[in-house]
């Protein structure tokens, strides 16, 4: 069955999309042809799709309803070399049940010719792939370079670091801490910076709220909380953190990292220490 | 560094993608014999295959009955 005369035109963009929709009625099987002919009636370009349509009820520990699935979008995309007017032809192969018997009927057909279409399935995998990227790259960016880690298992944490900060380079001193089932909801952290001649920069109490963990019961089993405290270190040179949790009965961790030339994603508050 | 590597391959994949959007690098040409790109839609599979410029049924297509003929050496 001849359903248009197409005209194809040599294009590097895009191409000549057939969009097939078949309408099958329940339990049906239809398998049919989309054909491009040329002048003298040759097929020069053919695909096949077998397309169904399956229904039926189904009962299961006293309910029951209703499925039916269906298949019947066929769609073939063509490009040419050269300029050149073809038939579009549908053509059924086989039509029958779903047992096999074949069935006399004509089959109706809603069929979408356009030109110059775009594959967006690689614009999808694109949009995927450049999207787990950037996830790669958001996590990536956060990091900076690492000078000092300690983690007691105790609440008062404190090291040096030999050389560490100078001028444009954001340091970052975090602190984790890890409570025990006794854990209140908040605590305090005092964060003294020394300088490398053990004179006392900055000495400050911070609050931190804990993540309290849960049992499916209710039953707290512990908490955990973090302090980010930045700071920009002049000159550069050794540098001593201590830190300490109160209060400290329930707690079972302290872990202090430092890092410098740390990129943060948004603003945060710096506190400049100069050394004298 | 990473950064780069990432923001390189970023746009490596982008221009990729989009180009073979563009440029349909999945459809079905007419008259060439190499059709590795070809990326069925709707599990549309191509019947046939070019054979010196001629389209060509494949086996599975000739055991429908209708089939009409075709492909190198008929019609002359």
């Amino acid at each position: 069955m001849q359903v248009a005369t197409v005209n194809l035109k040599k294009s590097t963009i895009g191409a000549l999309r057939v969009d097939v929709e078949a309408s099958v009625p329940s339990n049906q099987w239809v398998t049919y042809e989309i054909q491009f002919k040329d002048k003298q009636g040759k097929v020069i370009a053919s695909g096949i799709k077998q397309a169904w349509s399956e229904s039926g009820t189904w009962s299961e520990e006293g309910e029951s309803g209703y499925w039916s699935e269906a298949d019947t979008q066929g769609g073939l995309d063509v490009r040419t070399n050269q300029d050149e007017s073809a038939a579009l032809i549908l053509d059924v192969l086989e039509y029958s049940d779903t047992a096999g018997k074949e069935i006399s009927a004509p089959v109706s057909f809603n069929v979408t010719v356009r030109s110059g279409v775009v594959d967006r399935r690689y614009l999808w995998a694109g949009l995927f792939g450049t999207g787990a990227l950037s996830l790669l790259t958001f996590i990536a960016s956060g990091s900076g370079k690492l000078v000092l880690r300690k983690k007691v298992d105790d609440s008062d944490v404190s090291d040096r670091a030999d050389t560490l900060g100078g001028a444009n380079n954001l340091v970052r001193a975090r602190i984790n801490i890890k409570t025990d089932e006794h854990t209140p909801r908040d605590l305090w952290v005092d964060l003294v910076v020394r300088d490398g001649n053990g004179e006392t920069l900055y000495d400050q109490s911070h609050t931190v709220n804990l993540n309290i963990s849960k049992t499916d019961k209710g039953t707290v089993t512990g908490g955990k909380g973090q302090l980010d405290v930045y700071f920009l270190l002049e000159p550069r040179s050794s540098y001593g953190f201590q830190v300490e949790v109160h209060p400290d009965a329930s707690v079972d961790r302290t872990a202090l990292t430092v890092q410098e030339k740390v990129r943060t994603r948004w603003p945060v508050q710096v506190t400049p220490l100069k050394s004298t | 560094m990473v950064g780069k590597l990432i923001a390189a391959s970023t746009a490596a994949v982008a221009a990729l993608t989009i180009s073979s959007a563009y440029t349909q690098r999945s459809a079905l040409v007419l008259r060439q014999e190499q059709q590795d790109n070809y990326w069925p839609r709707y599990g549309t599979v191509a019947s046939g295959r070019y054979s010196s410029g001629v389209w060509v049924a494949s086996p599975d297509r000739q055991s429908y009955g209708t089939f009409r003929g075709g492909g190198p050496g008929v019609g002359k």
